[in-house]
């Protein structure tokens, strides 16, 4: 009865025996990796060296002080008190206060400089990582869930954050009290000394056993958190359709899942890591109980004297007190790792390639061909997302591309802007490969409308200058009226300089892409890509709009998408695409002439 | 706190076997040094290795307990604490699942996760360390303190003068620091926000090459959460040099006036001695006090935190309501009367006066400029947001009154900005209606035409879909959340502009399909072409409904109408001569 209520207060074990076993076998490979993550992290706190020397000095300090003060009150009971001569206490007592203020302020000091480094280097990782992301190919983002990098930015900093506050202070200053206690230790007696040290390589082997295990658990526990984050990043924001679909139970059923994954392998992280102290103290306990008892025996025949005894089990305590630091400070060391492992592994992704890194940045003219370009997003799969794409479009044309849903538009604009590299075939601007040109280069000279407009939850004005930084608040409004957004700015409570909630969630869809227009109106660009810019925008406003969009296409390059064929009535080709391949191009009369494809879209849409 | 207190007091039981074997190994440790003296004096001393050995392998079996209720207590104060930090994330999740649309524009979904993750870490962390360890330091300090008394109350009584100080100003300390916490947990916030931000506009971002710009931003985002920190941290570092500060100078003191007491020969030095190492044990132990508070004030900020969450009452769902009707008439018939409607925390009407009904079966399509209140005009049917003003009838019955589960059940809703969520194609489809069979599933994909594109993909409806359907095409996205409401049968179909990214042809085909569906459906479209395929047309204006009827009518009556059908026909005319 006992027993089986006793056993549910123990979770399942998350590590299995393969686990541990693959884990030992790895151990060297493990120790590096180790070391690596460590040295890595290393290099960043490394940065502020000179103040790093000075918490050294500063530990330093305070370790000599804290021993300097018990040595001091032991000599005042010893000279004053038990010689009841009280000549010179007074001046004792006045070092002493000296001694206490000095420590306490070499202790302040010291964490107060810490603090600031471990702040600094989780700063220079979060920035780091968080440019890191701007570098990373678009690819990279498709298939990982927000929350989850997210968490990596969060959690797992923070575990960073609080080891490196208090590992390194005390890392130090264990080492430095171990030392000369050991000193001190020695010069008393050396056999007793060697028997004290005799629970170290105990200590060892238990650390490593345990550790063994933390390590993993650690990094699991972080995985286990972090795709918790995923789950309600992704369900806070999708929250419209959970009500939609009444799914709230289902949500919740599946967030109480993983939240348990994560309890379980927290259970078994503080079942394991906390047995590093008291393992410690057994071990301390029974060094204790051998300096007494084998020490007893040696005074007995007369070895030691019973005085080096007393003093001795006093030191031996103090022995292993900085031990059972250090093998704590490792426990949190490995917590940390587990954190910075996660961090390293996206540092370590692969970045966009640019070939043409060290080209001049050079006007682009707008000559764009395609020359027998394939692509696919999946390597792994086989069907090609588009096939053997020709065609050229000359500076200043207007070209569209039309065709069924899924036939491979928005790939072609994505091709073109990089976000993807085609895996056959060339894409020249200006007769030169697109690799060449690097993206910071291309990029600079396109403006994107994005099929699913995107607003940042800043003021509309910041929003609509995201297309060009420097643009004034004139070239802003100039632009909103020409995207015929300027009169939904102007009856909004603080008109351009309302602030938008999230993904500007409190405006209309179509006010999104009206100001989406608006910012690539202002940003000036060589080439403009408008991918379904107007699909939500009813046709009275469109029409307006694409006066705008006409004129400023002029001199310019463009390439439209778009399924109501009006909107592209003014393009001087016309690409037609359906499943991938591009099965019809020509100007629009002579498309209309040929009977194809095309003209059967015209013939339906005027139904 | 309270609130908080209660998730801990479920685990009582385990909470009070963690402590009771956390004072069995506090026991042990108190004894050993007594241990060691009857080692000393009665075994070396006296010349005894019986009670060496005696004593000696007493002394190891206690500390073998000691250790044993250490691992007992790690696997009791692990139970309690993980338990306790499910529950908590369990009940905030579903508290926030309990939200209405309203009330999460007060909470930004970031400031949300933090909350449910990070701010529960804390707490959780706390709560275990004091299952473990916390309770020593205080019971240290108590069990000196009272031993000190016990030697020489009139020399003790100095370590009393610091007492009323510390406690003075630790309190203040604590209260800054609670504050500074919470600040720094809303810096973390904004970390999330932006990161969440970032990844969301990545394709923007890149597009316009702002990555460095982000970057600078998210520098400025992240410096502030470093400055709040940093200066939150280093306020707590005051707390231990000054503890030492006091106690030492106590301590000092009790040698000063020990002296002056020896002389008098009112104390001996025994005594002096005994209370001198009194005074040190607890100021060893006062360090772990400083980590304490800092722990303690951390975790505060962070419940109350939770708290917020916990505690609203207001702006919350009510999904079990005393209802009317539980089981809905089916009578499909949806009736506005006179519905005017603002946002919530604003003063503008997006809606005025609308009212029309329509009937079962019947396709009525809802045209307007952008941003004349179709989307809201929807979203009022779903009980997304109250109408405060006229009334929503729903099978005859106000949607006030209805139960909000039975209510979403018989709607489908497309929205206007495709939702879909990481996983495969099928989880995707069968979100609404997870027991839905595959011929269903089959079913509604042809209804919804994807099910070729479906049939294209290598993995077919296993296909991994990205986060918001990052892989899928636009047209794709639209398609997939149609065949996730159609598949629950609804009784009403809302379609928010689901159509835009489709061509022709396959929009043609897809309401074809949805014909024999005997749903009410309500379209809203910019395309006339579907409007005409409407039984009835609502035309909004600016919030109100201008004109309501076929489009023969509309056509005839309406100049705004007409207005739009022109801007689409100027094309046909030309593409057919
Ligand atoms: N990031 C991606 N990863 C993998 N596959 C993708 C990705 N983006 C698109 N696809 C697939 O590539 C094909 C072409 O998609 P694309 O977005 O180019 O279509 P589209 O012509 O723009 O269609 P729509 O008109 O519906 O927007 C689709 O089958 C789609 O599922
Ligand atoms: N959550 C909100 N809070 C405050 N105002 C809002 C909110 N959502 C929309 N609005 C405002 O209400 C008005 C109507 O918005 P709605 O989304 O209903 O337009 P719509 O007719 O669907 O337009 P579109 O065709 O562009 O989608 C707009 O002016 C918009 O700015
Ligand atoms: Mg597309
Ligand atoms: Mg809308």
């Amino acid at each position: 009865m006992i027993k089986s209520k006793l056993r549910s207060y123990i979770y399942e074990p998350v590590l299995t025996k393969e686990d541990i076993q693959s884990s030992k076998k790895r151990k060297g490979a493990r120790a590096s990796d180790w070391r690596k993550t460590l040295g890595r992290i290393w290099k960043i706190v490394d940065e502020q060296r000179a103040l790093l020397i000075i918490i050294l000095l500063m530990v330093v300090i305070s370790s000599i002080l804290s021993l300097l003060g018990p040595y001091l009150i032991g000599k005042i009971i010893d000279d004053h008190m038990i010689k009841k001569d009280f000549t010179g206490l007074k001046s004792m007592i006045l070092v002493l206060i000296f001694v206490y203020i000095g420590l306490s302020i070499s202790i302040f000091l010291q964490n107060y400089w810490m603090i600031g480094i471990a702040q600094q280097t989780v700063y220079r990782m979060r920035t780091g990582l968080f440019a890191k992301f701007q570098r990373l190919p678009i690819a990279f983002f498709d298939k990982r869930q927000h929350g989850e990098l997210m968490s990596r930015m969060t959690n797992d900093m923070d575990n960073i954050s609080s080891t490196l506050n208090s590992t390194f202070i005390q890392v130090f200053s264990s080492v430095i009290t171990l030392v000369g206690t050991l000193v001190v230790m020695f010069s008393m007696s050396p056999l007793l000394t060697f028997l004290t040290m005799l629970i170290i390589p105990v200590m060892f082997v238990s650390t490593r056993w345990i550790t063994r295990r933390t390590g993993k658990l650690f990094k699991t526990q972080q995985q286990a958190l972090g795709s918790l984050n995923g789950m309600i990043e992704e369900t806070i924001s999708g929250q419209r359709v959970v009500k939609a679909f009444s799914q709230e139970q289902r949500m919740i059923d599946e967030f109480a899942n993983k939240s348990s994954d994560l309890r379980r392998v927290g259970y078994w992280a503080n079942v394991y890591s906390g047995a590093i102290p008291k393992t410690m103290n057994l071990l301390n306990n029974t060094s204790f109980a051998i300096v007494a008892g084998v020490g007893g025996i040696l005074a007995l025949k007369g070895y030691v004297s019973i005085g080096t005894i007393v003093v001795f089990s006093e030191y031996a305590r103090q022995f292993t007190r900085p031990l059972n630091d250090l093998s704590n400070q490792f426990n949190n060391v490995l917590s940390a790792i587990a954190g910075a492992e996660r961090v390293f592994t996206i540092m370590d992704e692969k970045e966009e390639q640019d070939q043409g890194k060290g080209e001049l940045i050079r006007e682009i003219r707008g000559d764009v061909t395609f020359e027998d370009v394939s692509f696919q997003y999946n390597l792994e799969e086989d069907i090609a997302t588009i096939e053997h794409i020709n065609f050229h479009v000359k500076k200043g044309q207007t070209v569209a591309l039309v065709g069924a849903t899924g036939a491979g538009k928005t790939t072609i604009m994505q091709l073109l802007a990089r976000f993807y590299d085609p895996q056959q075939g060339r894409i020249l601007i200006d007769d030169c490969p697109i690799q060449t040109i690097s993206r910071q280069n291309l990029r600079s000279q396109m403006a994107f409308v994005l099929q699913e407009p995107f607003l940042f939850e800043a003021t509309i004005k910041e929003n609509i200058r995201y297309g060009r930084l420097q643009a004034t608040d004139d070239d802003v409004v100039n632009a909103a009226k020409k995207a015929n957004a300027h009169n939904f700015i102007m009856s909004l409570p603080n008109g351009y300089d309302t602030v938008l909630t999230a993904d500007g969630g409190e405006i209309s869809q179509g006010q999104r892409q009206l100001l989406s227009i608006a910012r690539a109106l202002v940003a000036n660009p060589a080439i403009l890509l408008l991918d379904e810019a107007t699909s939500s925008i009813d046709t009275v406003t469109e029409l307006e709009i694409q006066e705008a969009l006409e004129r400023l296409m002029e001199g310019r390059t463009s390439l439209v998408i778009a399924h109501r064929l009006n909107t592209i009535r003014k393009a001087d080709l016309i690409l037609v695409m359906e499943k991938g391949k591009l099965i019809e191009s020509g100007e629009r009369e002579k498309l209309i002439a040929k009977k194809g494809v095309f003209y059967q879209m015209l013939q339906q849409s005027t139904l | 706190m309270n609130t908080i207190f209660q998730y801990i007091k479920r685990y009582r039981l385990s909470i009070i076997i963690a402590l009771m074997l956390m004072f069995v190994e506090l026991a042990v440790e108190l004894t050993q040094p007594l241990l060691i003296r009857k080692i000393i004096d009665e075994g070396i001393v006296v010349g005894e290795s019986h009670t060496i050995w005696l004593w000696g392998s007493i002394m190891m079996l206690l500390a073998l307990l000691a250790f044993l209720a250490g691992i007992c207590n790690s696997f009791f104060a692990g139970y309690a604490a993980q338990n306790f930090a499910y529950d908590l994330r369990n009940a905030l999740f579903k508290k926030v699942q309990s939200f209405t649309m309203a009330t999460f524009l007060q909470f930004p979904s970031a400031s949300l996760i933090t909350r449910l993750t990070n701010d529960v870490t804390q707490v959780q962390q706390v709560f275990f360390m004091s299952l473990r360890i916390m309770l020593r330091a205080p019971l240290v300090v108590l069990g000196s303190l009272i031993m000190a008394f016990y030697v020489d109350a009139s020399l003790a009584i100095y370590l009393c003068i610091g007492i009323p100080v510390l406690a003075v100003f630790m309190y203040m300390m604590v209260k800054k620091s609670i504050g500074n916490f919470a600040l720094v947990q809303h810096k973390v916030d904004r970390v999330n926000r932006m990161i969440q931000e970032n990844l969301q506009a990545m394709r923007l971002v890149k597009a316009y090459l702002r990555g460095l710009y982000e970057v600078s931003r998210f520098e400025k985002v992240a410096s502030a959460l470093k400055k709040d920190t940093s200066s939150a941290l280093r306020l707590m570092e005051y707390i231990q040099p000054i503890l030492l500060i006091v106690m030492n100078i106590a301590m000092l003191a009790i040698l000063w006036f020990g002296a002056g007491q020896i002389q008098n020969g009112k104390t001996n030095i025994g005594d002096i001695a005994a209370i001198v190492n009194y005074t040190m044990r607890m100021t060893g132990s006062f360090s772990m006090f400083a980590f304490i508070i800092t722990l303690f004030s951390r975790a505060k900020a962070s419940a109350t935190r939770m708290e917020e969450i916990l505690l609203i009452k207001d702006g919350i769902e009510e999904v079990v309501l005393p209802t009317k009707i539980e089981a809905p008439y089916k009578k499909g018939e949806i009736v506005f009367e006179n519905v005017s409607f603002k946002y919530p925390q604003t003063d503008r009407y997006v809606l005025k006066n609308i009212s029309f009904s329509c009937k079962k079966g019947e396709k009525i399509a809802i045209m307007g400029a952008t941003g004349s209140g179709k989307s809201t005009l929807l979203q009022l049917i779903t009980k997304f947001y109250e109408v405060e003003e006229g009334r929503i009838l729903v099978d005859g019955v106000d949607i006030k009154e209805w139960n909000l589960k039975n209510l979403r059940q018989s709607i489908g809703y497309v929205p206007q900005r495709s939702l879909l969520f990481t996983g495969t194609i099928f989880d995707n489809i069968t979100w609404g209606k997870t027991k839905a069979t595959k011929e269903e599933v089959i079913k509604a994909t042809k209804q919804a035409q994807i099910y070729d594109s479906i049939m294209d993909f290598q993995n077919g409806y296993q296909t991994r879909v990205g986060q918001k359907g990052v892989n899928l095409s636009g047209g794709q996205k639209q398609r997939l959340s149609i065949a996730r409401a159609i598949l629950r049968k609804p009784e009403f179909l809302l379609f928010d502009d689901s159509t835009s990214a489709l061509d022709v042809k396959t929009e043609s085909a897809l309401w074809k399909a949805l014909e024999e569906e005997q749903a009410t459906m309500l379209v809203v479209t910019q395309k006339i072409r579907t409007a005409k395929g409407a039984d009835r047309i609502i035309l909004l204006e600016d919030g109100v409904l201008s004109a309501f009827g076929t489009h023969k009518e509309l056509i005839a009556s309406s100049i705004l109408y007409k207005k739009i059908a022109q801007s689409q026909m100027e094309l046909g005319v030309k593409g057919d001569d």
